[in-house]
């Protein structure tokens, strides 16, 4: 019995220092940036009709956990595409602290609002995060996906806008 | 909850069970753990591979446990496989061959059903084709490349449950890794991706799978030769 404690113990210990090591090799904050700029959904909207290029607007937010796994994922998509398409990100109902973190975290150098009270969402008829609209040249809304996206839904609805 | 990812996975599970319970019913085996083993190295390499995937991406597994969940957000090829056959190894450590060779067909009945299930994911399409049978969204029709890919495996399931008897210890499994390989890889060009191809994995996997078939007939030739 005491040989079994000593092992959980000494199991329990290994984990706690591999959860700080991973805690302390993770991005922290990076609160640094400038806060995000918020828009009237009147303007948002506005935007996205007057696109003369194609527009993927993904709702996120950074307690919002599926936002954090399809994160990398957009980043790859803009890496890719990002001379083509126009990528917009919204924040929704958080705080700057968090969206400054998530975006260095994650490093999404793309066009972002801060919207903490939902208009914008609301405006695009979003029901929750994440939410991502593909938005053709003109404002013509293509497609939407509610929840995260994968790696082929992506690809194939750019190649869609692409097209 | 991934309900759709949850239906793709049950039939995956189906498929394989129904490929077992033929090979028992054909007497190839009266093991009742095989189904266990299956589920076992498809949960170990779900969850390696997610965490493999989550690591690369700059999410820590430990700060946020609970996005080994969101499957949907990306499992990494290569750690998922390299965490099932450790599990396979693991748990048919006593008599290896023997067993690899009995899951093989289901196994990859198994995945032709994961990959069939891209019907409720609705993520089967590929490139743009301008053949009938196209999944078709607008003026645009694209390849159902996960269905290729589906029907590439269940058709080695099948080939592999009737050549059993003629084949090597070891041959079945390593002609099946050669087969669910393959069939990533020849069906890859057909995809549509953002980032990095998984296709040197599959590579790997081919190469690995056609010298396991050779070195295990090589090696059943020499014994059957010493024996004489």
């Amino acid at each position: 019995m005491a040989a079994l404690m000593s092992s959980a113990a000494r199991l329990l210990i290994v984990l706690s220092a591999l959860a700080l090591l991973s805690a302390g090799c993770t991005h922290s904050a990076a609160t640094s940036s400038d806060p995000l700029p918020t828009i009237s959904p009147d303007d948002f909207t506005a935007l996205i009709d007057a696109s003369d290029v194609p527009i993927v607007v993904n709702i996120w937010a950074s307690w919002c956990g599926p936002c954090r796994s399809e994160a990398p994922l957009l980043r790859e998509a803009v890496a890719a595409y990002g001379s083509r398409i126009r990528f917009i990100g919204v924040d929704v109902n958080d705080t700057q602290v968090g969206a400054a973190s998530f975006i260095a975290q994650y490093e999404l150098d793309v066009e972002q609002y801060f919207d903490p009270r939902s208009s914008i969402s609301t405006a695009l008829r979003s029901t929750g995060v994440p939410h991502t609209f593909f938005f053709a040249p003109g404002g013509e809304l293509r497609f939407a996906q509610h929840g995260i996206i994968d790696e082929r839904t992506l690809a194939v609805q750019i190649d869609d806008l692409l097209r | 909850m991934e309900f759709t990812l949850l239906a793709a996975a049950l039939l995956g599970i189906a498929l394989a069970f129904a490929t077992l319970r033929i090979e028992r019913a054909r007497g190839v085996t009266d093991r009742r753990d095989l189904v266990d083993i299956i589920i076992g190295a498809s949960v170990i390499g779900l969850a390696v591979g997610r965490v493999g995937a989550m690591t690369v991406q700059g999410t820590s597994p430990f700060t946020h446990p609970l996005d080994l969940f969101f499957v949907r957000g990306g499992v990494d090829t290569g750690f998922a496989s390299l965490g099932s056959l450790g599990y396979l190894i693991w748990t048919a450590r006593h008599d290896f061959w023997p067993t690899v060779d009995l899951i093989a067909p289901a196994a990859l009945a198994g995945l032709a059903g994961w990959h069939a299930g891209c019907v409720f994911r609705g993520s089967c399409a590929g490139t743009v084709t301008t053949l009938p049978w196209g999944i078709r969204d607008g003026a645009i029709a694209r390849h159902p490349v996960e269905l290729y890919a589906a029907l590439l495996l269940l058709a080695g399931a099948i080939a592999l449950v009737f050549w059993r008897q003629r084949l090597h210890l070891g041959v079945v499994a390593s002609l099946a890794l050669t087969i669910a390989s393959g069939a990533r890889l020849v069906t890859e060009p057909l995809r549509l991706g953002l980032g990095s191809s998984p296709a040197p994995w599959y590579v790997a996997g081919v190469v690995v799978g056609v010298a396991g078939v050779m070195i295990r007939a090589i090696s059943a030739r020499s014994r059957n030769i010493t024996g004489s």
